[in-house]
């Protein structure tokens, strides 16, 4: 093998991270194992977001070397499933570690059947290497899993590889025969033989740099969930390879505001000519639209019917349904902060409350009748606008327990359940 | 009312007050001939499924009441149709007719055919003299059964003692063991009706596999037979109740919706020790409860100047107000106590027609598409959060198993917003418009733009 072969080998490393975990009504620890390769001697780690995101409070990484090194979190993208670490430099340093880092190759570049290999920890078997083709390299998925309950975005098509790749691969490296990162490792179809799949560098390249720069990656939103046109050209009356079709406008979106309605064929974006025939136009079309600086102005040109119309809208900020986490030992509940996003997802009136996302059997919360699924709107009156209404009231009762009354929404009905010692 | 008096007067004939325990098995053959069989049949586009309901006989023209339970609500009463009455032990039916169901008991009332009325004896011919009596605590009691179809619903006796007596919030006394079919009524010892076998009272048994040593058990719910009756004085007074239509209009209707109970702790937190209450989840638009002045999250008091009484479960509450609504007619007036934080404040509602129920809902099936639209009401605006002033559109009522509109995505329960671009302002034109696309022999697609959550979708429908 190449010299940048064995360069990159030596800059693959294995991952432990232990993890909070608040599902159960209780603070718990998940430990899971992944794969990362290093980026910079100031000793940066690409992984996967599903490997190492804001829930890890402890992370190790195992070097090329077996010697064994914590490393923190610079910021994550969980719309791309990437996440960025930094070394402990001060203990590497001290302990006189040394490590290698790889280099990014040009995914655009990769043609089918081009030969790849994937390394990584596959079940804690660490420095791994395994080896495949480029079975697609524009391949469309909708990721209906997400990473651990936040969203992945399609602002990208995916690499896919015949590489054999098997859980903790994740994060680790696809690369070509000189060692160079062509993808990340995050999917694989389980039950299946050898469907796996990589983010392609030159997303990740993109994201690594506004992780440095900022610790997240900040996108623009407009509301719109794309469709492709495929077949429907002629019902709708446009020219093969022209349009793409708004299949939902969410509620309140810069889009719906603009008046944009699904059944919409969106023909230009700012006068570029949109092209979303195929379902694997799709993501470049919203990498495109969320590239936009946050507050940008946009004009889409449109098609309604026989008429054609456009409209200007501002963008906002793409932000998770996903909210603020905690947990109440006192009442053995966990909570998340209902979100813009999941009020609208979920046809809330607003997102006033916080969801409940487990019970502790035993605890006042489960005796009083609470369960997953509910929504607190109220404590002792108090509408719960923030997770700091809640914890004041949890502090105040950790001190001196006292009936507290809550008002839960469940489905649409609303009750009243009072917690007491 | 009026048309009780004189079946009363007719029962008064039949009945022979005894003064020592009568002879069981001659009483219990007299009471089964005011108990029958009714079978229905619920044809819906994919199939037609036979059901069979237990009925006691109420007054001498062959009016039969069965069971809430009898009949699925949701479904729209021209999907059920062929009803027939057996009299017990007898394989032959005869043709009925279905007459509604009666908001407030519950009741589905079915009238048996003039051939077969001079064999039906009235539960109100064992009445007795006086006001309807409440069985004693440990008190014997016994009822009618029948066996199923293949048996020739051949007539049993059932026996047991009152275990307990609760409201429900009507009267109802549970039994030790099973003492009627759901429906069928039930009897004290001298042979006077009691009660009536409550329909949702099933007993639950636990069976353990004998093939299997430590196998899991297996939860058995016996629906042939029930162990609790609505007692008398819950029954007499609203045999008359017999609905004017099929689909017992007039309902009268408040729109205060998802009625929860207020628990005991609640009442002690909010210092109404006393007191029972129901939370108001929602006002619905445009209703009597919102020209009231109603609020979401009020918790209802006391109606008509009355405190809400206390029930054992405390959801009970909720049927109760429930049951007050439904006691009324359209127009009425319906004076409602309710805590609003810590204001107590008297709402007066003028409780109007309810809107247009799902099961009242025009449908029709489209064979070439393979679903059936179902004109959107109300109630489907109010579970869709939408404006009740927006009533457009159509909803799949029922999609066909691997026809094109299920092959193209097309659920039960989606909103057909536009089809073709063109968007369905009602139910006819969405018949027309429907039609056309069948009758259109070279026809290759037709485009739905449904909504269905929060989101919406474009389906494209292949025909060829």
């Amino acid at each position: 093998m190449s010299g940048g072969f064995d360069r990159l080998l030596d800059s693959v490393v294995r991952i432990d991270v232990s993890e909070v975990n608040f599902d159960e009504g209780a603070r718990r620890i998940d430990a899971s194992i992944g794969s990362g390769v290093i980026l910079s001697q100031d000793g940066l780690i690409l992984t996967n977001a599903h490997v190492v995101g804001p829930r890890a409070f402890e992370i190790n990484v195992t070097l090329s070397n077996l010697e064994r090194v914590g490393a923190k979190l610079i910021g994550w993208d969980h719309w791309t499933d990437l996440s960025l670490l930094r070394i402990n430099l001060d203990d590497a340093k001290r302990r006189g570690l040394a490590f290698k880092h790889a280099e990014f190759g040009d995914s655009d570049r990769l043609y089918v059947g081009e030969t790849v290999f994937a390394v990584g920890t596959p079940h804690g078997l660490t420095r791994t290497v395994t080896r495949g083709i480029i079975s697609n390299n524009n391949r469309y998925f909708e990721d209906t899993e997400g990473v651990d309950g936040y969203e992945t975005g399609n602002f990208n098509t995916w690499l896919q590889t015949d590489a054999a790749i098997n859980p903790g691969n994740s994060g680790g490296p696809l690369v070509t025969e000189d060692g160079r990162i062509v993808g990340i490792t995050s999917r694989a179809y389980l039950g299946a033989n050898n469907l796996g799949f990589a983010i392609p560098s030159s997303i990740a390249r993109r994201v690594v740099a506004g992780l440095v720069h900022d610790g997240s990656i900040t996108r623009s939103y407009i509301g719109i969930v794309p469709k492709a046109l495929q077949d429907l050209e002629g019902f709708f009356d446009v020219a093969t390879n022209t349009g793409m079709l708004v299949d939902s406008v969410e509620s309140g979106s810069p889009a719906a505001l603009a008046g944009i309605r699904a059944g919409d064929i969106i023909l230009a974006i700012d006068g570029k000519k949109v092209d979303g025939r195929f379902p694997e136009q799709l993501p470049s079309i919203e990498n495109l639209i969320a590239s936009q600086p946050v507050g940008s102005t946009l004009a889409l040109a449109y098609k309604r019917g026989s008429a054609e119309a456009s409209a200007t809208l501002v963008t906002s900020r793409l932000e998770s349904r996903m909210g603020e986490e905690w947990v109440s030992e006192t009442w053995g509940i966990s909570v998340r902060k209902v979100s813009p996003a999941f009020a609208r997802e979920n046809q809330l009136r607003d997102d006033t409350g916080v969801l409940v996302i487990g019970v502790q059997r035993g605890f006042p919360a489960d005796v009083a009748g609470l369960s997953r699924g509910d929504i607190i709107t109220k404590i002792n009156q108090s509408p719960v606008v923030s997770l700091d209404v809640i914890k004041a009231i949890d502090a105040a009762y950790g001190a001196r327990p006292a009936p507290t009354l809550f008002e839960v929404q469940r489905e649409r009905r609303v009750s009243l359940i009072v917690l007491k010692p | 009312m009026k048309r009780i008096a004189p079946i009363l007067a007719a029962a008064a004939s039949l009945w022979v007050p005894r003064s020592h325990a009568a002879d069981l098995p001659a009483l219990w053959a007299e009471r089964a001939k005011c108990t029958v069989a009714v079978e229905y049949v619920t044809q819906t586009e994919l199939e037609r499924r036979p059901t069979v309901a237990y009925g006691t006989v109420v007054d001498s023209a062959g009016t039969i009441i069965l069971p809430s339970a009898a009949i699925d609500l949701r479904v729209a009463p021209g999907q059920i149709k062929d009803f027939k009455v057996y009299l017990p032990g007898d394989p032959e039916g005869s043709p009925a007719e279905y007459l509604g169901r009666d908001a407030y008991t519950g009741w589905h009332f079915v009238r048996a055919s003039p051939s077969i009325v001079g064999r039906l004896v009235p539960v109100t011919a064992f009445v007795g003299p006086g006001a309807p009596r409440e069985p004693d605590l440990a008190e014997e009691v016994w009822g009618v059964g029948l066996r199923n179809k293949d048996e020739d619903f051949t007539p049993y006796i059932l026996q047991s003692h009152v275990a307990l007596v609760q409201a429900l919030p009507q009267r109802t006394a549970i039994a030790q063991q099973e003492v009627a079919g759901p429906g069928l009524p039930v009897f004290d010892r001298e042979g006077r009706f009691v009660g009536l076998g409550a329909s949702s009272f099933g007993q639950t048994f636990l069976e353990f596999s004998g093939a299997e040593r430590g196998g899991s058990p297996i939860m058995l719910v016996n629906l042939e037979e029930s162990s609790a009756f609505l007692v008398a004085s819950e029954v007499l007074p609203y045999i008359g109740r017999i609905p004017k239509n099929v689909f017992g209009r007039p309902l009268a209707w408040l729109g205060a919706y998802g009625l929860e109970p207020m628990d005991r702790e609640v009442a002690a937190f909010l210092k109404l020790e006393s007191q029972s209450g129901a939370v108001v989840s929602e006002v619905l638009e445009g209703s009597p409860a919102e020209k009231a002045g109603m609020k979401a999250r009020d918790i209802i008091l006391g109606v008509d100047g009355k405190a809400l009484p206390r029930f054992r479960p405390d959801r009970v509450v909720v049927d109760y107000v429930e049951r007050l609504i439904a006691a009324r007619a359209p127009g009425d007036t319906m004076a409602l106590s309710v805590l609003r934080g810590a204001d107590r404040l008297e709402l007066r509602a003028a409780l109007e027609e309810e809107p247009r129920l799902v099961r009242e809902a025009n449908r029709m099936y489209f064979e070439k598409i393979g679903f059936t639209a179902r004109e959107f009401v109300y109630g489907d605006a109010i579970a869709r959060h939408s404006r009740a002033g927006e009533l457009s559109g159509v909803v799949a009522h029922l999609v066909k198993p691997n026809s094109p509109a299920d092959i193209a995505g097309l659920r039960p329960d989606d909103w057909i917003k536009e089809i073709d671009g063109a968007a369905i302002p009602d139910f006819a034109a969405a018949v027309a418009k429907l039609s056309s696309i069948e009758k259109d022999a070279f026809r290759a697609e037709t485009v739905f733009l449904v909504s269905r959550g929060s989101d919406t979708a474009v389906l494209r429908i292949k025909l060829r």
